[in-house]
């Protein structure tokens, strides 16, 4: 992963310098550990700013949306999913895109390791060879990288991007043997009363501050169903049945068309794992109709369309 | 209003004679253009004998197309129709239509008393019974007075008095009359009639008890040289055999229902996979053997008992507790005279005599006969020669068509969105049906409370004039701007009450239906309190949406009035002359060098005229017809646009040429299925029909030194991985064997069959071919012919069930009777949004009632397109797409229909769901790439709507904001 | 709880379900009465959200009922709804509201038997497992 930062840079500057493309969409380093921040380089004197490691979680492909320019795009395998269904979705032109594929190691969950040092203060975040060594004033840890990485990314089967124009770095080899759905099966073997509870408790933090729809790239809609009046699904009270309709319409919205990122759980800042709601639709879909979001930029998004032999047995 | 004749007699008018589904057609089709149709009924309503059936094949169905209205919007214009208690709604919307379409005047009780003059100007004496309905009852009776004589002037006269049910009495061996429980096909279909007495369930008349065991006797009447029988045969029996065996076994699958026959005869669309799906899936026996007669069996058990001999040669015996005689169609009674009053000849059968290449002209120019009085028929056919009569009449009234459209006249519209909803609701207690368990004076007492009900109703008794004068009355009175109906179903009653609307000043989407009797009072008539509190539920869900419902918007599209027709074969050509003669533009596009197709290679029709000389005076007249524009070695490329506005990309490969066109009809036909099999293509004694014809066209010599030969049927079809049957094949086989044995009467001729489908008239070739020594041998597909070549002679090797051996047979030539398959339509199929089955065939918009119109407005289609169909039938189905298309070009703008989808363009995400899933292509991305719906495509169904993660998509009538407030009433 | 008796919120299309429920009316076929039908115009009309919406308002029960995968009047109406019924119906029982709660069926509108079979179904089933307990929106609360 060394090397990325140095083909991101050099893309960009022939990019901007060859007028392929007006900006060039990557990540800075951010003000907090952990914490990386978009960045748009407008101009080759930019270009050293952007820089590549494992704290890059953000999704690029939700500032997309709409954009008129060319933009060159660093893209790690969610983020390029994440562009094929923009371009499924009309949301932006593969002939204005550029992208920069960034073959993923995985990205760091910086929440667990803050908690791991235990009120320490990380002023400083470096990877080498599997390792994440974090200093501060007086302290230095390691941690071991894989047990460290975004839940989202532990059980990624597309770390490599699905579409791009040039690789800033060597392939890297699938996960195979992860089991997706583990989690999701133990919610399936449970009672109905202990299922709602599980939900319950899962979202009982939830403030509404609606973070996990801001971060959520295919949330685009001009006018959400949160701000609709007739009906108002979400009132402005603190009502629990509200707060459980946003979470399951939300994730409903996303049907099809989640690429499990994790941008969502990534920016909630009550830590609520709202994956949890995706993941079964994604896995139903992948069950019912074979078929899993982002992956291929030549078939319709799966309520976009139908097979006449879909299964119906849910059906008197 | 009431049938006065107050317009001008007119030599632009039609007469209509029967008001069968036919007449119906018929009249319809020329009101929409504009002509006046004075439509004479001898019966007092109209309906015909579709009216009486359950429900219909091979659809199933009680005609979803037509349950929007039933008879009831009739009753306003001719007072005659004695509605209420709902009649089956399987024809309803045609009728209904009809019954209000001010172009039409309907006479009952009325008959033809004397037509003089000419084609262009008849002089016709009709006379009618003077009738009296008194409101004041429910149902409203009926009386009526003193006869009356009207006199018409009509251009064109076209006859569809249909045609009567045999009387199965003259046979003494059925019992019919003898034992209640031997009962005819049409008996039957009363009983099974969910509006009869019994509500459709099966019931034994001797002891009203559901039957355990039904027999079907087949060809009760038909197939029969026996006095008072006929020869031909009678087309539709087997299908309404099987439906109503399928009916029996919907109600209790556990009762055995056997149909015995001779030879089953499902050829039309979709009729054999109905036959296979009664035999493999409902277990509908199928037993084939003509019973000679029935016997009582056990003295007052009311059972009977059939003897037969079974395919095997075994003599059975088989006690059923039921039987049911299908009897077939005769000419309708009083046709003689009616005949000779009109100076035309009927044929040996007392049908209409018409002719191959004018399906629907009688002898007499200018009187067209169509339906079952042009020979017994189904009523997919009955429709497209009731519109083919409409085409022939149109062609003869082209200059002096308008005969005068009176529009109707309402009041104008209240705006209503200025003002706070003030809903009326309306209770109707039509019918003799009762209320059922639901205490109607409680329940309006309920109502009256509902927040933004200002008016509820007495109980009003009958949907007619009455009815509509109440509303009215009540709207302008109480200021209310909302109406509720409680009591029927919007099914049967939205147009009538539509109508009522806007003769009350508001538009007609402010109506809301509260289905009180079908889904509740009848429903639940053991529980009361429920049932009651249930209609309180559904006044207020039905009030809580009215109080959300806005007028629809009208507006207006012009229409391009040129046709485009692709397919320059008989249908195209025959469809393009149709219109062109009506003076509208003509585009013909021809894939090939010339003008003809598949009827080029036939050799006669199977009257035993020649094709020839036909198809060669049909190129001419369409080369040189002045309206017609004929593009040959070309093909649509591409075709965008809608109903009224399309534009087409023509291309002959090397040019393109883009046209402009109101409709388009799809003739592009069909083309003989190549065999793997029998020594096809490996032997040059084994041929197609086409191959035979086309030695028959040669008078090739050799085929009168034949000494043996040997046609095989079903060659590709009826087979599983083809399951239709081809049609014509039969008919084919019969005609050139008859050929063969003309030229050559010692040659030995056998035809190798599973069941013999000379349908209708056709029966008599195959009768001609039997008397004439051909031979016939059947066989079952799980038992095929052989066709070998032994020492350089073919040998055909087949089952013979009577004999039940092998039997061999050298023959000299072997022609196979292969399956007809549809062209392929290119790109027209999916740019127009017609569907195309399982074998390529395009698929009308409905197989019962809408048999030309294709699901996408503006398109029709006609010939092998459609399915295998002979030159005939060919013939007629291309002047009915020509009489629907005509219809529609007859209009220099047309109406939106208000309840469509539309966009909010602020809301729209531009994620292009809408675009991709709207099965009529209506949404678009406009420039700015949000998506808008063009109104003309849509068509209301709502899918867009509910796909729409934005809420930007909204569905007039169906808004979700209606929708939520039923939700939140609940 | 014997007085108890469960409110059913039914979508119904216009071309299949709907008459079905009128063919089965005609036809006198009793079924309990605790459904109340919306009628839309295609099985593609209903918004999942309705379903979710008719929880909100404290349906016991809710049962969708469309054309024949095939017979959709308006050609696939049914087909695209189907798959979102699917996701919908296992979404739901996921996250905890009782299977039995929501119903789905095919019934044309000639079969009014199977109307009336079904409905009778789809009540004893909610029946069976007593009042909505989840998903109910509740007044709001003043804190």
């Amino acid at each position: 992963m060394q090397g990325y930062t140095q083909r991101i840079r050099e893309a960009a500057k022939r990019l901007l310098a060859e007028k392929k493309v007006d900006v060039v969409m990557g990540f800075r380093k951010g003000t907090i550990p952990f914490m990386n921040e978009p960045f748009l380089a407008k101009s080759p004197e930019q270009v050293d700013q952007l820089l590549w490691d494992g704290n890059c979680g953000i999704n690029l492909a939700n500032y997309l949306s709409g954009r008129k320019d060319r933009i060159g795009i660093v893209a790690k395998g969610c983020d390029s999913r994440n562009i094929v269904v923009h371009l499924l979705e009309y949301q932006i032109k593969r002939e204005q895109l550029y992208i920069l594929g960034a073959p993923c190691h995985g990205m760091i969950d910086g929440r667990r390791i803050t908690e791991e040092l235990a009120g320490k203060e990380p002023l400083q975040v470096e990877e080498e060879n599997g390792r994440i060594r974090v200093s501060g004033k007086g302290f230095e840890e390691s941690f071991d990288r894989k047990q460290y990485l975004q839940e989202n990314c532990a059980i990624c089967m597309h770390r490599n991007p699905v579409v791009y124009d040039e690789l800033v770095g060597d392939l890297v080899e699938e996960q195979r043997d992860v089991d997706r759905y583990a989690d999701v099966r133990e919610v399936e073997g449970l009672s109905p009363e202990a299922k709602w509870k599980y939900f319950e408790d899962l979202i009982a933090p939830c403030i509404r501050c609606y973070a996990c729809r801001n971060a959520c790239p295919v949330c685009y809609c001009p006018t959400c169903f949160v701000d609709e009046s007739r009906p108002q699904w979400v009132g402005k009270t603190v009502d629990p049945t509200d707060t459980r309709t946003f979470h399951f319409l939300r994730a409903y919205h996303v049907a099809g068309r989640c690429t499990d990122c994790g941008a969502c759980e990534r920016a909630c800042p009550v830590g609520i794992k709202m994956r949890q709601f995706t993941k079964k639709l994604e896995k139903d879909i992948k069950e019912m109709y074979g078929y899993e979001a982002g992956v291929d930029p030549e078939s319709r998004p799966p309520l976009d369309t139908y097979r006449p032999d879909d299964p119906r047995d849910f059906a008197k | 209003m009431n049938g006065n004749l107050g317009l001008e007699p007119s030599a632009g008018a039609v007469m209509v004679v029967g008001g069968g589904v036919a007449g119906v057609q018929a009249a319809l089709d020329l009101a929409e253009s504009d002509f006046q149709v004075y439509l004479v009924e001898k019966g007092p309503s109209l309906g015909g004998v579709v009216l009486q059936l359950d429900k219909t094949f091979p659809t199933n169905c009680v005609g979803c197309l037509g349950c929007r209205a039933q008879h009831v919007g009739m009753a306003q214009l001719d007072e005659s129709i004695p509605v209420n208690d709902c009649s089956t709604c399987i024809v309803s919307h045609k009728l209904e239509e009809s019954g209000r379409h001010r172009n039409v005047q309907i006479l009952t009780m009325a008959e033809v008393e004397s037509v003089e003059g000419g084609a262009g100007n008849f002089q016709v004496r009709v006379r009618r019974k003077r009738r009296n309905l008194d409101w004041s009852t429910a149902p409203p009776t009926v009386s009526y007075g003193a006869d009356e004589v009207v006199s018409l002037r009509v251009g064109a006269i076209i006859l569809s008095p249909g045609f009567k049910v045999f009387d199965p009495s003259i046979y003494d061996t059925f019992g019919y009359g003898v034992y209640p429980n031997v009962v005819s096909s049409l008996e039957l279909e009363g009983i099974l009639n969910p509006y009869g007495p019994n509500h459709g369930r099966p019931v034994r008349p001797s002891d009203g008890r559901p039957p355990k065991r039904v027999a079907w006797l087949q060809c009760v009447g038909s197939r029969d040289l026996h006095k008072g029988a006929h020869g031909y045969c009678s087309s539709v029996c087997c299908m309404y055999a099987i439906k109503e065996a399928l009916a029996v076994k919907q109600h209790d699958p556990e009762i055995d229902t056997a149909i015995f026959f001779m030879d089953m005869r499902t050829f039309g669309k979709e009729y054999e996979e109905y036959y296979n799906c009664a035999k493999n899936e409902a277990g509908v026996r199928f037993i084939r053997s003509r019973i000679h007669s029935v016997e009582p069996a056990g003295a007052g058990s009311g059972d009977l008992r059939l003897d037969y001999i079974d395919e095997s040669g075994q003599h059975c015996s088989e006690i059923f507790d039921m039987v049911v005689l299908s009897v077939g169609l005769e000419s309708p009674s009083g046709i003689q005279s009616l005949a000779e009053k009109l100076n035309i000849s009927l044929d040996d059968n007392g049908f209409a005599a018409v002719g191959d290449f004018t399906p629907v002209e009688t002898s007499r120019p200018g009187i067209f006969a169509c339906g079952a009085f042009a020979g017994p028929k189904d009523v997919p056919s009955s429709l497209i020669e009731g519109s083919a009569a409409s085409a022939a009449s149109a062609a003869i009234l082209s200059n002096s068509k308008k005969a005068g459209f009176q529009g109707n006249t309402y009041p104008p519209e209240n705006p209503v969105v200025f003002e706070r909803p003030r809903v009326g609701v309306f209770f109707c207690v039509c019918g003799s049906e009762g209320t059922g368990a639901v205490d109607v004076a409680s329940v309006r007492e309920s109502v009256k409370g509902l927040p933004n009900v200002v008016y509820v109703s007495e109980e009003m008794l009958s949907c007619g004039p009455t009815a509509q004068e109440a509303v009215v009355k009540a709207v302008g009175e109480r200021r209310i701007n909302r109406v509720v109906v409680a009591g029927c179903s919007p099914r049967t009653h939205e147009k009538f009450f539509q109508e009522t609307l806007r003769n009350a000043g508001l538009n007609k989407s402010l109506l809301e239906f509260a289905n009180l009797w079908f889904q509740d009072a009848w429903v639940h008539e053991d529980q009361p309190a429920p049932a009651t509190q249930k209609a309180v539920d559904l006044i207020r869900m039905a009030a809580a949406k009215a109080v959300l419902l806005e007028p629809f918007p009208q507006q207006e599209y012009k229409v391009n009035q040129k046709a485009l027709v692709v397919g320059g074969g008989v249908s195209g050509m025959v469809a393009a002359r149709s219109l062109a003669d009506r003076g509208y533009p003509v585009v013909l596009v021809e894939k090939s060098d010339r003008l003809g197709g598949y009827a080029l290679n036939l050799f006669k029709t199977w009257r035993g005229n020649d094709v020839g000389p036909y198809v060669k005076e049909l190129v001419g007249s369409v080369a040189n017809h002045p309206n017609i524009t004929v593009r040959l070695s070309s093909i649509v490329d591409r075709v965008e646009g809608y109903v009224g506005n399309f534009k087409s990309t023509l291309s002959n490969g090397s040019e393109s040429e883009v046209v402009e066109h109101g409709v388009v009809i799809l003739a592009t036909g069909g083309k003989e299925f190549e065999p793997a099999e029998y020594l096809y293509g490996k032997d040059n004694r084994v041929l197609t029909h086409q191959q035979l014809d086309a030695r028959f066209k040669a008078a090739d010599p050799a085929l009168r030194s034949l000494e043996s030969a040997v046609f095989i049927q079903c060659v590709g079809s009826r087979e599983p991985e083809r399951p239709y049957c081809s049609r014509v094949c039969c008919t084919h086989s019969m005609e050139s064997a008859l050929q063969l044995k003309r030229i050559n009467p010692d040659a030995d001729v056998y035809v190798l069959y599973r069941d013999m489908r000379t349908y209708g008239d056709r029966e008599k070739l195959y009768l001609e071919a039997r008397k004439s020594g051909v031979v016939f041998i059947r066989f079952s597909l799980d038992s095929k012919p052989r066709v070998d070549r032994v020492d350089g002679n073919l040998h055909v090797t087949v089952f013979d069930p009577i004999l039940q051996r092998e039997i061999t047979i050298v023959a000299d030539l072997v022609t196979l009777a292969t399956a007809i398959l549809p062209n392929d339509a290119g790109i027209l199929a999916k740019a127009l949004d017609v569907p195309v089955g399982r074998e390529g065939f395009l698929c009308e918009s409905h197989l019962k009632m809408r048999p030309v119109d294709c699901e996408t407005d503006g398109v029709f289609l006609c010939g092998l397109a459609h399915f295998p169909k002979s030159l005939d039938e060919s013939i007629a189905q291309a002047m009915a797409a020509a009489s629907r298309a005509g219809a529609f070009l007859s209009k220099e703008s047309v109406r939106f229909s208000g309840a469509v989808a539309y966009t909010n363009q602020m809301m729209c995400s531009s994620c292009g769901t809408c675009v991709s899933i709207c099965p009529f292509s209506a949404p678009r991305f406009n420039d700015k790439g949000k998506a808008e719906i063009n109104p003309a495509l849509c068509r209301a169904c709502g899918l867009c709507v509910a796909s729409c993660r934005s809420g930007a998509i909204r569905l007039r009538g169906y808004e979700d904001a209606q929708i939520y407030a039923m939700i939140e009433s609940i | 709880m014997s007085q108890w008796e469960p409110k059913i919120v039914a979508f119904m299309c216009s071309w299949s379900s709907y008459p079905g429920a009128d063919y089965a009316g005609l036809s006198r076929l009793a079924y309990p009465p605790n459904i109340r039908i919306i009628k839309v115009p295609c099985a593609g009309r209903i918004n999942p959200k309705f379903i979710l919406s008719a929880l909100r308002q404290g349906a016991d029960g809710v049962w969708i009922s469309a054309c024949h995968p095939g017979d959709c009047h308006y050609m696939e109406g049914n087909l695209y709804a189907s798959r979102k019924f699917a996701l919908m119906k296992n979404f739901l029982e996921h996250t905890g509201i009782e299977p039995g709660r929501v119903h789905f069926s095919w019934v044309s509108a000639t079969e009014g038997h199977k109307f009336a079979q079904t409905a009778k179904e789809v009540v004893d089933s909610v029946k069976a497992l007593g009042p909505a307990r989840h998903m109910i929106k509740k007044e709001a609360e003043v804190a």
